[in-house]
């Protein structure tokens, strides 16, 4: 097996689990009021978006093919 | 009182509002001056990355020539690898702060110290990409791009990491308590901004 293959397993299963957590801390967060909730929810769906590319960079929709 | 009989966010706001009102006040402006020195961090990420998309979009081809060979994209696997573990460090700054909020000390530490495992681990990769990497500062407009952005991101990432180990230190001593932890706040907020500049680097350079 490459390490290609590995990095691009490794960054499939880990941006899945990163991201779920993710979103689950951003839904925890929903009824936070305060200028630091809000500023950490737009933060955190951004991190969500990262861990996204990361997915669709794994799976070679995004990115140069290696 | 009334914190001892709530639970969940309900315990965390009320020991929050548990303050004297001069301290509450504060915190709010340390807090909105937080705010801008993020805000003013992003003017300066922007600089960058509008002359960097200036430079990409009048260019002919991209990566640019360089002694009449075309430069290789980057290595867009092992990126994402890199990326995961610093938005992976982002959530576990987010659990060491809900713990410190509910005062469960040894859950934070080690959420902590994760952290900044993750933020150096992330830092060792971007060492890897430079080593690697097969071009140089001074040899094209993709380059000087490149190291300086991701440079420049990876200096706040050292400094996040310094920031972090010094809040450790200080929560570990007493300095913040249930309800008065601005500066975990502060901290968390800054990690999580790390981590979207790089969302954002990750998009420009690895997989546009």
């Amino acid at each position: 097996m490459s390490a290609v293959l590995i990095e691009r397993g490794l960054a499939f299963v880990s941006s899945i689990v990163v991201g779920v957590t993710a979103t689950f801390q951003l839904r925890n967060e929903l009824p936070v009021r305060g200028l630091d909730a809000v500023v950490t929810k737009v933060l955190l769906a951004l991190m969500i978006l990262g861990c996204v590319l990361a997915l669709l960079a794994s799976v070679n929709v995004l990115g140069a093919a290696k | 009182m009334a914190t001892t009989t709530l639970t969940g966010h309900a315990a965390v706001e009320a020991r929050y509002n548990d303050v004297d009102p001069v301290y509450a006040e504060t915190r709010d402006m340390r807090l909105l001056g937080f705010v801008l020195v993020l805000f003013s961090d992003c003017i300066l990420f922007s600089s960058f990355i509008f002359a960097y998309l200036y430079l990409r979009t009048s260019a002919p081809v991209w990566p640019p020539f360089v002694d009449g060979h075309q430069l290789p994209r980057l290595d867009t696997a092992f990126a994402a690898v890199n990326s995961v573990v610093l938005f992976g460090s982002g959530v576990t700054m987010h659990f060491a702060l809900e713990n410190w909020k509910n005062l469960k000390k040894g859950a934070f530490n080690m959420w902590m110290i994760l952290t900044i495992v993750l933020g150096i681990a992330f830092l060792g990769g971007q060492a890897h990409e430079y080593l690697s990497a097969q071009m140089t500062w001074q040899g094209s407009a993709f380059g000087a791009s490149f190291f300086t952005l991701t440079g420049m991101h990876g200096f706040h990432v050292f400094v996040g990491v310094v920031y972090l180990t010094v809040l450790l230190v200080q929560a570990n001593r007493g300095v913040y308590t249930g309800s008065k932890y601005f500066g975990l706040t502060a901290g968390t907020l800054y990690w999580h901004f790390v981590d979207v500049i790089w969302v954002l680097l990750f998009y420009l350079f690895y997989l546009w």
